[in-house]
Parts: C-alpha cells; sequence; structure tokens
C-alpha cells in the first residue's frame, strides 16, 4: 500500500540579531553565518533555474508576487554591497540531504524529505543544532555572544517570518477538494500547534492584551494565495511539486515554529492524517465557517478553545468540536497509512490533547507551545506582580525561542526536565550527518558526502554533475522507488 | 526509529506490557521548581523584544 501523503518536510525562517549594534544588518548577518558553517555541503550551487515559483494550483499563472518586489529590493541594495547574489543567498546543501541558505534576510533551515513524523521531528531538532553550531561559531570570532538566533515568527512589531510544513499529495483529486475538506481543520489545529503569542499585531482593534495561541494567526489575510509575503493565506496556492506532475505540494505557510518537539509531531502528524483521510475520500466535513480568515484570529485569542465560531448554515461551532470531529473521522478509518505506529501515536496523542484541553487545560504544560508559556509566564507574574501587558512579556516571550543553550527559555525547561522531549538524542544527533534512508534525501545526502567536488548544481529534484551527467530524483517518491535507484545503475553511479 | 513515550508512561499507574503503543517517548517529565529559571527570567532586558527588528520573511 502507498501512502497517500508520501513525503513530509519543514522549511523554517529564524530571526537574527546582532545585540551589540544599534542597527543590525541581516543580510551581512545572515550571510557571515552561513559563511562560518563547517557542516560538510555544496556550498552556493543551488539550482534557482528549477525553482517554478508562479503557477497557481488553480490552473494558472501569476506575472509577479510580492516577494520579486523583494527580491528586486534586494537586489538593488546587492549592488551596493561588494558581495554577489549568489554569496548573499549562501545556499548549503548538506550531507543529510536538508537545504541551508538565506531566504529574505533570514537564515532558513530546509529539512530533507522525510517519511515519517518522527524522522521529520528528528531532522527539524537537527536543524536547531546545526544553526546553533553556526551562531557558537561565529560568536566565537566576534569575541562574545553577540549574536542570537530565534525560532520564532515575529519581532512583535508587524514583521513575520515562516514556518511551512509542506506535504506531497496526490494531484489526481481537485484542488478545490483538498481546499473544502481542509480549512476547517486548519484555522483550528493551533489549539495544539500554536506556539504562543504575548500581545497583538496588526489586526487589533479589540486592544487584545494577553497571550494568544498563535504567533502567526495575525498574518493570516485569505484563505487561498500563491502569496507568502503580503495576504498569506490559510492555503498557499503555489503548484510546485519538486516532484512529477502525478503529484501537488501542498505548502502550509499558517503555522508557528514550535519549540516543543511534541507540538511540531502534533501539527504534522494530525495534517498528514486528515489530508489521508481527504485522499482515500473517507471524509466530507459538515463544517463550512462563515469568516474562516476572521476565525484564524478568532480561535488564537482564545486559549480555552470554545470561542463560538458561524457557520454559513447559521448555526454555530466551537474549535474544540471541530478537531474532535477530525479525530473521530480518524478513529473511524485505521488502516489508511503504512505508518501504522505513527498513526496510532498521533490519534492517541491527539484524544488526549483535545481532552486535557477541554477537562484539565494546565496539563497541556508539559508539551503544548502555547501553555508552556501561559504556566511560566503567569509564575513570572505572579512573583512580581506583574500582569500581561508588561513590555517584559514580550522580551520572555521573545527569549523563550532563542537558540542560545545559555539563555533560550524553552531549552531550561527541557534541560531540567520540565517538557517532553520526545525525540531522543542519538536520533537528533544522527540527523545533523545523515539522511533519511528511505526518501530520496538518502541519495542527495550521499552525492553531497561522496561526489561535492563534481556536483555543478543540485536541487530536490535532481543533480547535474560537472561531467554533463544529471540524476533527475523527482520520480522518486516511494521507498520501493529509492531502493531500485539505489540498486541499479551502479556503474553509472558507483558512488551510490 | 526506535521510539518510547515518557508522557504516557508518566500517567500509567500500571505497567501494561501486553499492550504495545507505538510512538516516541522522552524522559520522565519532573517538575523541580522554577527559582532557577524565573530568576533568570528577571535578568531579561525589558526592552528586548522592542530592540528586535526583523525584515518580513516568507
Amino acid at each position: 500500500m502507498n501512502d497517500v501523503v508520501p513525503l513530509l518536510g519543514i522549511e523554517t525562517e529564524y530571526g537574527i540579531i546582532r545585540e551589540d549594534q544599534a542597527d543590525s544588518d541581516p543580510v551581512e548577518e545572515s550571510m557571515r553565518l552561513l559563511a562560518r558553517c563547517e557542516a560538510k555541503s555544496v556550498f552556493k550551487a543551488w539550482a534557482y533555474n528549477r525553482e517554478r515559483t508562479h503557477q497557481d494550483m488553480r490552473g494558472f499563472q501569476v506575472s509577479r508576487l510580492a516577494q520579486d518586489e523583494e527580491e528586486d529590493e534586494f537586489c538593488e541594495e546587492d549592488r551596493k554591497r561588494p558581495y554577489s547574489y549568489w554569496e548573499m543567498k549562501s545556499d548549503r546543501v548538506l550531507t543529510n540531504g536538508a537545504r541551508f541558505y538565506n531566504d529574505h534576510t533570514h537564515p532558513e533551515y530546509s529539512t530533507p524529505e522525510c517519511r515519517t513524523v518522527f524522522d521529520l521531528v528528528a531532522h527539524d531538532l537537527a536543524g536547531e543544532v546545526i544553526v546553533g553550531d553556526c551562531v557558537r561559531i561565529r560568536n566565537q570570532e566576534l569575541g562574545g555572544d553577540y549574536l542570537q538566533l530565534f525560532k520564532n515568527n515575529t519581532d512583535y512589531s508587524g514583521h513575520s517570518y515562516g514556518t511551512h510544513d509542506n506535504y506531497l499529495i496526490p494531484r489526481k483529486l481537485p484542488f478545490d477538494t483538498w481546499v473544502q475538506q481542509l480549512v476547517p481543520f486548519l484555522v483550528t489545529r493551533q489549539l495544539y500547534a500554536g506556539a504562543g503569542k504575548v500581545g497583538a499585531e496588526r489586526k487589533n482593534e479589540d486592544g487584545f492584551v494577553g497571550l494568544q495561541l498563535a504567533q502567526r494567526s495575525d498574518f493570516i489575510d485569505s484563505v487561498l494565495s500563491i502569496e507568502t509575503m503580503t495576504e498569506r493565506p490559510i492555503i498557499n496556492t503555489r503548484d510546485e511539486p519538486h516532484a512529477s506532475q502525478d503529484y501537488r505540494r501542498l505548502h502550509l505557510i499558517l503555522g508557528d515554529a514550535n519549540m516543543s518537539p511534541y507540538a511540531t509531531a502534533l501539527k504534522v502528524g494530525t495534517t498528514r492524517l486528515v489530508l489521508t483521510l481527504i485522499g482515500a475520500q473517507k471524509i466530507e466535513t459538515p463544517f463550512e465557517l462563515a469568516d474562516p480568515v476572521a476565525d484564524v484570529q478568532r480561535v488564537s485569542r482564545d486559549t480555552t478553545g470554545t470561542v463560538l465560531l458561524k457557520l454559513k448554515s447559521g448555526k454555530t461551532v466551537t474549535p474544540l468540536e471541530i478537531q474532535e470531529w477530525y479525530l473521530e473521522q480518524a478513529l473511524k478509518h485505521t488502516g489508511l497509512s503504512d505508518q501504522t505506529e505513527e498513526w496510532d501515536w498521533v490519534t492517541r496523542e491527539w484524544g488526549r490533547t483535545l481532552n486535557d484541553h477541554r477537562q484539565n487545560p494546565e496539563k497541556l504544560a508539559d508539551r503544548i507551545d502555547w501553555a508552556i508559556k501561559q504556566s511560566l509566564f503567569n509564575d513570572f507574574m505572579e512573583a512580581e506582580g506583574l500582569k500581561w501587558d508588561n513590555p517584559i512579556l514580550q522580551s520572555l516571550d521573545l527569549e523563550y525561542h532563542n537558540l542560545n543553550p545559555e539563555r533560550g527559555l524553552y531549552y531550561s525547561l527541557r534541560n531540567q526536565g520540565d517538557v517532553a522531549g520526545l525525540i531522543e538524542q542519538n536520533k537528533i544527533d544522527d540527523a545533523v550527518h545523515r539522511p533519511p534512508q528511505d526518501t530520496r534525501a538518502r541519495i542527495r545526502g550521499q552525492a553531497v558526502d561522496q561526489q561535492r567536488d563534481r556536483i555543478k548544481n543540485i536541487h530536490w529534484t535532481g543533480i547535474e554533475f560537472t561531467n554533463g551527467e544529471y540524476l533527475d530524483l523527482s520520480g522518486l517518491i516511494t521507498k520501493e522507488e529509492v531502493g531500485q535507484v539505489l540498486n541499479s545503475n551502479k556503474e553509472q553511479f558507483a558512488w551510490k | 526509529m526506535e521510539m518510547n513515550d515518557p508522557l504516557r508512561r508518566e500517567e500509567k499507574k500500571e505497567p501494561t506490557p501486553d499492550r504495545k503503543e507505538g510512538g516516541p517517548s522522552a524522559p520522565d517529565v519532573k517538575r523541580p521548581g522554577r527559582d532557577d529559571i524565573l530568576k533568570r527570567m528577571k535578568k531579561v532586558d525589558p526592552k528586548q523584544s522592542e530592540k528586535y527588528k526583523q525584515r518580513t520573511g516568507q
């Protein structure tokens, strides 16, 4: 049986700042950070000519994107700097199959393609290790802990940067079907996927003060859009599968960067599970939200999960009820995936988390980021006699996401055993160097490890060698397809 | 990937050796008190988030 959703990936843009400079230059700092990466890699050889960012899932092509404007501006500034575009992008492809580069002035770590949620979480955490190592080396060069990086999604002043979760799904089902069935789930998954944010940005006509569920929810402006820097959507419509035309890559940009690996696993695991139900045509959602975009913010600002959302039918439903319905469907349809261990874990923990949310929400404080923050910050406010509107709360919120092991509040809680770790350290250490063994990332990673001097350019979909050979990875989706390539053509690619 | 689940184990009062539950686990969650971390939080610059200016990303 082939999985409906065979591959998964996460892209994380990190926040970056020099604390010893009043006007920190993110372009300069990001470039210098990438330059200090000591991981074995192919450097500045990303095949940008294989990108296809302007094709829309709805069957048309757009001529311009907001990111083009930003890139133009970037290039304009570039001309004033003593660096080439390639130096500033600083693309690295690593032996674990990941991509690490600068995207719109943010260091970005894109995991390799993974087949299981637990592999993906290990690789997401490996990204923190790799990026953190670069910060440490750069600070040694600077002579102090001046450079700080944050795995979060906002600067609290209206600027957001993304954490995108990606799912390969079959193209044969109409895109509208995916959208219709998925939107109510995505609007409400922040109940456990939200990283928590103190205060509000942009849309704050009601003067919200306090902790909301998610960092990104203030930045969602539409249901569908191909844009990623303006008019950010619940579902991004960029049609760039990085695979054969039998597939779509569902590119979700509404999610948060989770520090808790449990939350990452639950976010990606439940999303994959719901996509599997949709792809297998097992569900038909009864929920048609009247205003899903407004509901993204509405859900985020109610940590109880019981705010009433209006349906087009005129009835109302709560976020918890929507999530409970999707869980119920999953429990009715076991056996749809090869990943039975993962399916069991996701349904079990999904149920436990929703139940805790409804019955004993304080129990979420050992594994769900917003609830961890709520518990920690409540303790601090009680000790110091503060309220949510005190400015230090946003600074503490930011510090929760700091990658510096001496400063990061999440890391402190983890180190003292206050939160769940989920993935064993040896699995994370392994993922720093080693690609998943059952996806095409294995071939990419081995090529980087063993043939990097022969690589002319490289991309998710293939590798071009200096002798003109091209290794097409776009059709290698299943474990069997990957194995077949590894077991054949050995003369052509002896290094495999 | 070998996995175990500390959260589940913590909640179980009795071991259930006949039931194989998939999924990862982590060490038993302990709550030794937050005095140290609360002290560290007091030292955080209240203006840190105000100084933290980023450019819009994707």
